[in-house]
């Protein structure tokens, strides 16, 4: 079953029409001209379709509180700002059917009533951004974008944002933030960007992956949609494969696959590269949980499930491998794109890279370990935003792990 | 730089802040305090804003780059992909140590996933992306910028 790459490789994503073709912009033309807002916003609801951007927050739901609200303006934005290490997902959805991505977006603003919408993409995806522009000024030509949609009282206007290097912009708040041209720090919740968003106006935030789908599901219906994949969190996943395996790369597979499945099956990743053995898995990049092999039998879905599946992400890492190498790689990260807003996370990010450093030169003893834990504590409770917390999890796991390859 | 002539290319409202910026990055090389005064007249807004927004972001630079930087992604595909000893090949090579400021012509960094992780490792010299580098290729990649 494929929704997101259904007609990759086989459209020009450089010409609109080869996506009309392939019976694209219908699932627009439907709800602008035969669906009122309110019933779009159902039809989502009941397809279950939750969000792709990492936490699985049923879409339609959000699209309600937006709607409610009695703003004359108000916002929609794309979020394709995709910097968590090993997710290239939404660069690929961006480069391969730009239109697909585009009328999601324009379902959704016209779902909550949003005249203005943005595509805030990652500062690195300069040849995407080209791509979603020739797009959107075809797209402009054929009267979906703009105002009065397909003859219709619909307007929807679209530019395209680009970032400029910062990780924590894909944080919905910091990206708002960022459009409205301040620090991309994240902002204090609530109040939620659905109520008060971009300058201060209810605002819709969805990620790429997340609206890719609603062509489909418009089209195809709920009903449909809400029985692909698992029953509490719908529809199919692009799936991102990275490390030991025989076929690193992307795969779509329904949600509710296994992680031993998508790491081992023909079809995905065709299991371990020869001579080389399984260790762990870290599934959702830097921010994801180390996976041992005891639990590959762990099902990828938006359930509170041990360990979440985030952007999509898997690194299998072998046997061969020394985590201080690791170890180094998440606190690096996470110490250079911590924003600096609050102190337990720009001094314990800190900490934790010099700490990294000095495990990797062999200087950090058992008896260190109770401080490791500390900082480790104060990253995971204590931190204005996500992003420290992110940074504590694949360390936490490392420390429970293998302690004894960590510590002298 | 005429860096008023950048600005004209576009409306004077917030939310164009960020895109001038990255023009005049990408035109003038960098975004100083002089810089940010201009832009902060012309949007209206503090300098303090336009200053703080400039810093704010990896892809700007407030100061005229004096040093070639070198950057390696150490996210961990490429750290899979052995970036780690791409690292210490630069190092070896230019005599150079990873975030070290001491060389007068070259500065060693680690950088962030830039999304090409089907295409790695990366790196990144002078802003150009270097993918799929092998220790072996070190050598030759410096070479143009030595
Ligand atoms: C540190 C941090 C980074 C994030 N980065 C992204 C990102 O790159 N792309 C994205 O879609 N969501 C990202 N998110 C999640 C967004 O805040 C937001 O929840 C999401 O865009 C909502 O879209 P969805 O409901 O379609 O999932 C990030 C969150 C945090 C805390
Ligand atoms: S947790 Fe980190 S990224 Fe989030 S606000 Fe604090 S300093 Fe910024």
């Amino acid at each position: 079953m494929k929704i997101i790459t259904r007609h990759w490789g086989k459209i020009n994503p450089l010409k609109i029409d080869s996506y009309i073709r392939q019976r694209g912009y219908e699932a627009l033309q439907k709800a602008v001209r035969e669906m009122d807002p309110k019933s779009v916003i159902d039809e989502v609801k009941k397809s279950g379709l939750r969000g792709r951007g990492g936490a699985g927050f049923p879409t339609g739901e959000k699209w309600e509180i937006a709607a409610r609200e009695k703003s004359p303006e108000k916002y929609f934005i794309c979020n394709l700002d995709e910097s968590e290490p090993g997710t290239y997902k939404d660069r690929l959805i961006a480069e391969k059917n730009p239109h697909q991505v585009i009328e999601g977006l324009l379902i959704g603003a016209y779902a909550v009533g949003a005249k203005k919408a943005y595509i805030y993409i990652n500062g690195r995806y300069a040849e995407q951004a080209e791509v979603l522009q020739i797009a959107l000024d075809q797209a402009r030509e054929k009267e979906f974008v703009g105002s009065g949609i397909l003859g219709s009282a619909a307007d929807v206007e679209i530019s395209i944002h680009q970032g400029a290097g910062a990780y924590i912009c894909g944080e919905e708040t910091a990206l708002l933030n960022s459009i409205e041209g301040k620090r991309g720090e994240p902002r204090l919740k609530p109040l939620f960007p659905p109520v008060s968003g971009l300058f201060g106006k209810p605002t819709i935030v969805n990620n790429a992956e997340t609206l890719a789908n609603l062509p489909y599901i418009i089209r195809h219906g709920a009903q449909n949609y809400a029985e692909i994949g698992s029953k509490t969190s719908p529809g199919t996943k692009l799936f991102l494969l990275h490390g030991a395996v025989k076929n690193p790369g992307f795969f779509e597979a329904p949600l509710g696959i296994g992680l031993r499945e998508l790491i081992f099956a023909k079809e995905y990743g065709g299991g371990m590269k020869s001579g080389k053995e399984f260790w762990f898995a870290q599934a959702g990049g830097a921010s994801g949980r180390l996976v041992p092999s005891g639990k590959l039998d762990q099902v990828l879905t938006y359930d509170n499930c041990e360990y979440p599946l985030g952007s999509g992400s898997v690194l299998v890492v072998d046997k061969t491998e020394d985590i201080k190498d690791y170890l180094f790689s998440w606190a690096d990260f996470f110490h250079r794109e911590s924003c600096g807003k609050c102190v337990p996370c720009r001094e314990g990010t800190y900490r934790l890279w010099e700490i990294a450093k000095r495990i990797r030169n062999g200087d950090i003893r058992e008896r260190d370990r109770e401080n490791v834990e500390d900082i480790l504590w104060t990253l995971g409770n204590t931190t204005f935003c996500p992003l420290g917390k992110f940074a504590s999890v694949a360390w936490s796991d490392a420390m429970k792990m293998f302690p004894d390859k960590i510590f002298k | 730089m005429n860096i008023q002539k950048i600005l004209l290319r576009f409306g004077p409202k917030a939310e164009n802040l960020l895109a001038a910026l990255r023009e005049i990055q990408k035109e003038n090389g960098y975004i100083g305090e002089k810089e940010s005064k201009q832009v902060a007249e012309y949007f209206g807004i503090s300098e303090a804003q336009a200053y703080s927004a400039a810093s704010f972001y990896d892809l700007l630079e407030t100061g005229k780059p004096v040093k070639k930087i070198i950057r390696v992604c150490s996210g961990g595909v490429c750290v899979s992909e052995r970036s780690l000893e791409i690292i210490r090949q630069v190092e070896r090579m230019l005599h150079i140590e990873l975030d070290n400021d001491a060389h007068p012509k070259y500065k060693l960094e680690t950088m962030s996933c830039v999304g090409r992780c089907d295409r790695g490792p990366v790196m990144e010299i002078d802003g150009k992306i270097f993918e799929g580098v092998r220790v072996e290729m070190v050598g030759e990649i410096l070479k143009d910028y030595i």
